[in-house]
């Protein structure tokens, strides 16, 4: 099954990935260090938000804000060629 | 606490609906069965190529959520509380490794016509060895995966019916239902019976959301509560517990990301739109998920107290059975619940055990024992793989001891080790498949060793993201070294 030919420029490569922009992973970085909670001081909890101890809270926020950031990276970032095609065959 | 609030016990109604839902999934795997269009493998492992949005969504979805998101997440909330928020954190991750491969993954597959990772694997380094091992470890890890599904299953028909039917008998039955729609239509069955299970999986969790907090007065009286006799449970983790999270994040940003199953799905997608689609709804999933069986879990811990650390993952049966003898709306919405429970298993038991049959098929059987196969012929070899491997697998579920289990437990550990072939090789063309597979077997032996050496984790860490620190570093290394004039090894340009 190995082939060494460069065979693989069609409609269906990728003409914008989010891999290839390094500043939307900076971007996830930032966020990713929101949402891990260690800039906390030890054995805090804060007062509640929704129920949640507020360092929860953050942390869930960051988590929301990463889907949303993530859901734009798609739509915006990962383009193919032939994206509407269905190649079922059905 | 008296047995009636310590057991999950259904009347025969109960009963029967749960027995009408698990008939509806034959049901729908014969209606894929007439669906399917000839005997080619893509057909029977890829569902033609045709999952379309709804479909390829929830497929995802009750994929990736397991029984181990119902009773092990409560689990683990009930023991350390709100630390536990890593869990919504490092599900979400999975789509951020997605994005890291997906998309030239996605693209190549349909050129090339991949069935199984493996076929990405053989075509992109040219190893014999590489893909055989890759394989191993993937069917290995998702042997593991299937076989605590089925083990899961046993217990939850043991505590639905009070001891009266041994676990034995639900695990043996569900299997046989599970590889009967499997065998039945393949893919297409799996993923419609997917639908069904991700929607009563979804419905289940928004009901404990509903009522599990409620047990104990509202989620602000139990963070009151825990702060004032468990106060580690509501504060922040410690800074090696942060390391945790980190650590959680690349395991499964990694690991969880290339589970055979999830990689197949992709490749079923109609459109890269419709799977884009799916993704990004993906993102929002470990709220509805992961945060509320955190929820559950840290509201267990001040409803049931008296838990041993032994029985944390029965918290939330335990939770189902203090609603349940509340009212006879309480009764049902807990069937509900428990259906729901069961549809996680299944949905990922089926999956797993899916691919299991797809990569023995084209990546052992074809290409080690006949070469010349048909498309037909394998897909036949296929569905017989899938009855002789759900055999074997109920007989270990069965029959062995626990010691042993421990052992099978690793996966994560393995899986994880095959990461560099999707995660560099798509995108470093001077990657070879020695360079890959001595990274490999090095990151094995130094996540395993750990493992057994009594080192699950250090400073954090889980021994697996470490062996694959090491198994990235041979990558790199191998990439800075001069080439070398080996036609054998040279890697495909991606």
């Amino acid at each position: 099954m190995h082939s060494a030919e460069n065979d693989e420029q069609g409609s269906h490569e990728p003409i914008r990935e989010p891999r290839r922009h390094p500043w939307l992973w900076l971007v996830y970085l930032l966020l990713y260090a929101v949402a891990i909670p260690w800039y906390w001081p030890a054995g805090y909890r804060g007062p509640l938000v929704v129920g949640l101890p507020l360092w929860v809270a953050v942390s869930l926020l960051a988590v929301l804000v990463l889907a949303g950031w993530t859901g734009w990276v798609i739509s915006r970032y990962w383009k193919t060629a032939g994206e509407e095609d269905s190649h079922g065959g059905q | 606490m008296e047995a009636s609030e310590s057991q999950l016990t259904f009347g025969w109604g109960a009963l029967t609906v749960i027995a009408l839902y698990l008939s509806s999934t034959i049901g729908v795997g014969w209606l894929a069965r007439r669906s399917s269009r000839g005997h080619s493998l893509s057909d029977h492992y890829l569902a033609g190529r045709s999952l379309g949005f709804l479909a390829l969504f929830l497929t995802l979805y009750s994929t990736q959520y397991s029984g181990n998101t119902l009773f092990g997440y409560t689990g683990i909330s009930y023991r350390i509380g709100f630390s536990w928020t890593a869990s919504i954190l490092f599900m979400f991750s999975v789509i951020t490794g997605y994005l890291l491969f997906a998309p030239r993954l996605v693209a190549l597959s349909r050129k090339k016509k991949f069935i199984t990772p493996g076929d990405y694997i053989a075509h992109r380094f040219g190893s014999p060895r590489l893909t055989l091992l890759s394989t191993l470890l993937m069917i290995y890890a998702l042997a593991n995966y299937t076989l605590a599904q089925l083990r899961a299953i046993g217990a939850a028909v043991e505590g639905l019916t009070n001891g009266t039917v041994p676990s034995a008998y639900g695990i043996i039955t569900l299997a046989i239902i599970m590889v009967v729609y499997e065998t039945l239509g393949g893919m297409r069955s799996v993923a419609w019976t997917d639908m069904i299970q991700g929607i009563l999986l979804l419905s289940g969790f928004l009901m404990l959301l509903f009522m599990v907090p409620g047990l104990a007065g509202g989620l602000p009286a139990v963070v009151e509560h825990l702060s004032r006799i468990d106060p580690a449970k509501v504060q922040v983790p410690t800074l090696e517990g942060c390391m945790n999270w980190i650590s959680y994040v690349f395991l499964f940003g990694f690991g969880a990301a290339i589970y055979p199953q999830a990689i197949q799905r992709l490749y079923a997608s109609r459109s890269t739109r419709v799977l884009k689609r799916s993704l990004a709804l993906m993102t929002i999933m470990p709220f509805t998920t992961a945060l509320i069986a955190m929820v559950c879990g840290v509201t267990g811990s001040m409803v049931l107290p008296e838990l041993a650390s032994g029985e944390t993952d029965q918290v939330l049966a335990r939770l189902c059975s203090l609603i349940m003898n509340q009212s006879t709306e309480g009764y049902w919405l807990v069937v509900l619940i428990f259906a729901a429970a069961l549809a996680a298993l299944m949905s990922t038991a089926d999956s797993a055990l899916l691919s299991i049959s797809s990569m023995v098929t084209k990546n052992i059987y074809q290409v080690y024992f006949r070469p010349q196969s048909s498309e037909s012929e394998l897909t036949s070899v296929g569905k017989w793989c899938s009855w002789i491997i759900v055999t074997l697998l109920v007989i270990i579920a069965i029959g062995t001891e626990k010691t042993l289990i421990r052992l099978l437990e690793l996966k994560f550990e393995v899986l994880i080790q095959i990461a560099p072939c999707f995660f560099l090789g798509l995108y470093w063309k001077r990657l070879r498949g020695e360079t890959v597979l001595t990274g490999m077997v090095a990151g094995l032996l130094v996540g395993l060793g750990l493992t057994w050496l009594g080192y699950p984790r250090l400073w954090g860490f889980h021994a697996g993201v470490i062996g694959l620190l090491v198994n990235f570093g041979c990558c790199l290394a191998g990439v800075l070294r001069p080439p070398m004039r080996d036609k054998t090894c040279e890697a495909t340009v991606v």
